[in-house]
């Protein structure tokens, strides 16, 4: 597969510590690929780099081989954008904005611009000013599918939608992969990323943690199970098991922190009478920490 | 309207465009409702000309005959009144042509839409441009009505001249302010600063000739390229048009290389 998206030691400078360092990253065609950080780490700044609404300090992006400065124009007819802070003109209507972007590319199927927007529920003829947060994220992500893109760049995608429109983002994303296209997302919540991506780059301060396959993030992914017993239990009968790192008990509950599989833990606590069983997915900072202190596997 | 960058550029000041014109149009047909009184009382000339030097050149320059047609327009309209009004026009869209869409936010979306950034300025500055071309058709239209309402003896050429000659004065501080908002992407600094330009580029046009020292300077001021030459009398100067023509050629040339190189902010 060849690559559409090439990063090579691409580097930002702000004044001060903002920016990206040394950030070299390849896409290929077909694959949905998560850019995992938490807000400040540098996701918008690659990605505006990569459209070409800013320059690098150093090294270089190119996009379906061309580069992302002299070729801009190119890249941009075959991309579809959503910027992280999305900004609409507040006194066009839905309609109207979206003519004007397609007029801007030369014509777009307007058939399909009306389906997204049967799709995705959203009132099309209303001024985009009086539209809600979420209703105007759906224009720009109607402005960024509209065209049909082979590649698609969307910073921060379901931020401010609802549960029922993020769904049908995700199928609309499931369609675009099915089709072979290319999907580059910036994201700073582990569920969604693990839920659409094949691939994960998690990138922190700047700079690129990892890249890992979404399989292999969920094993090294730390999760929290707390039992509450009918009956008194000892920590004891947990902190040997595979993947537990850490074991408190107070009184009848306990709780556990297990980095991959939490299988052997369950079957532990099956033991007993369980009451209650509470989960937390692991948060981002978590992920971080699990890299950070080395124990989770093949990191890298 | 939504055809491409130009067209929806001029879309979004149309209703700008529309309140200037109108308070343009009774502008002039309220000086111009005066010039009878003014034509038919000579006494006006000597008041006048009794009046402190630095006074009357602050907002006549050399236009002191108040009750010849040529005279009372230069000094009442054309000198101070009119192009202040069209630099503050051609500046704030200038300004808000790159800067106010950067500050706004939408130029992120603009700039992926396949339209080289060059074409997006170029395309703004057009709109800018036509702009204020269309409210000096206004003036025109004005003051060729109150000459014939108040029957003053001018020549509707003459007052197409001056009206053009302001229209350029102002494009070139319109694509000053464009050129600086392309620099710095900060809007209220582009109108700021392109204004305070034009009002020191005014004085110097007005004043100068009070000092023999300063006078040579006179010709640093886009404003004596506007009405040094007075089209409402002469037609216009084809090389003072000239002047302003290239001031502007050289304000977009850079808007457009500081442009291309930049980051965009937000």
């Amino acid at each position: 597969m060849s690559a559409v998206i090439q990063l090579e030691g691409l580097t930002k400078h702000y004044g001060s510590a903002r920016g990206i360092v040394d950030l070299d990253l390849e896409v290929s065609e077909g694959e949905v690929f998560g850019f995992l950080g938490p807000n400040g780490a540098g996701k918008t700044t690659t990605i505006r780099l990569i459209m070409d609404l800013i320059r690098p300090s150093e090294g270089t992006a190119r996009v379906f081989s061309l580069d992302a400065r002299r070729d801009a124009t190119l890249i941009q007819a075959r991309t579809g954008y959503m910027p992280g802070e999305l900004a609409l003109y507040g006194g066009l209507t839905g309609i109207e904005m979206l003519k004007y972007a397609a007029n801007l590319r030369g014509g777009v199927d307007w058939a399909f611009v009306e389906g997204l927007a049967e799709r995705l529920d959203c009132d099309l003829s209303r001024p985009i000013g009086t539209l809600s947060t979420g209703n105007k994220h759906k224009v720009g992500l109607i402005h960024a599918l509209m065209h049909r893109p082979e590649l698609l760049i969307l910073d921060e995608p379901t931020s401010g939608l609802d549960p029922i429109v993020q769904r049908e983002l995700h199928r609309l994303l499931e369609e675009v992969r099915a089709e072979g296209r290319t999907v580059f997302l910036s994201s700073h919540i582990l569920p969604e990323v693990e839920s659409l991506c094949d691939r994960v780059g998690i990138i922190r301060e700047g700079r690129l943690v990892t890249i890992q396959q979404v399989e292999a993030l969920k094993e090294s992914a730390l999760s929290h199970l707390e039992f509450h017993f009918a009956a008194e239990v000892s920590a004891d009968e947990f902190s040997s098991l595979p993947g537990v790192r850490e074991v408190t008990a107070e009184g009848t509950v306990v709780r556990c922190t297990v980095s991959g599989s939490v299988d052997a833990v369950v079957k532990a606590a099956a033991l007993h009478e369980v009451l209650d069983l509470v989960s937390h997915e692991p948060s981002l900072e978590q992920v971080f920490l699990a890299y950070y202190t080395g124990e989770s596997g093949d990191a890298g | 309207m939504l055809a491409n960058v130009f067209l929806k550029t001029l879309r979004d000041q149309r209703r700008s465009l529309m309140w200037w014109g109108i308070g343009l149009v009774a502008l002039t047909s309220l000086t111009m409702a005066f010039y009878p009184a003014f034509s038919d009382a000579p006494d006006f000339d000597e008041i006048f000309e009794q009046m402190p030097e630095a006074l009357t050149k602050m907002f006549a320059g050399e236009f002191t005959d108040l009750t010849s047609p040529e005279g009372f327009l230069n000094s009442q309209l054309f000198f101070f009144v009119v192009p202040l009004m069209f630099v503050i026009f051609a500046v704030l869209a200038g300004s808000a042509a790159i800067a106010g869409e950067e500050g706004a936010g939408t130029l992120s979306l603009l700039l992926t839409s396949t339209t080289p950034r060059w074409r997006v300025v170029v395309e703004k500055f057009g709109a800018v441009a036509v702009a204020t071309l269309a409210l000096a058709l206004f003036l025109w239209l004005g003051l060729a009505a109150g000459a014939v309402a108040v029957d003053m003896d001018i020549s509707l050429l003459g007052l197409a001249a001056a009206s053009l000659s302001t229209a350029l004065l102002a494009v070139a501080f319109g694509a000053f302010a464009l050129a600086l908002g392309c620099i710095t992407g900060a809007r209220g600094l582009s109108a700021g600063a392109a204004s305070a330009v034009a009002i020191a580029a005014y004085f110097l046009n007005a004043l100068a000739p009070l000092s023999d020292a300063l006078t040579p300077l006179q010709k640093l001021s886009p404003f004596y390229y506007f009405i040094g030459a007075d089209p409402l009398t002469n037609g216009l100067n084809a090389l003072h048009a000239g002047v302003l023509l290239a001031l502007t050629a050289a304000a977009l040339g850079v808007a457009v290389l500081a442009f291309e190189r930049r980051d965009l902010h937000g």
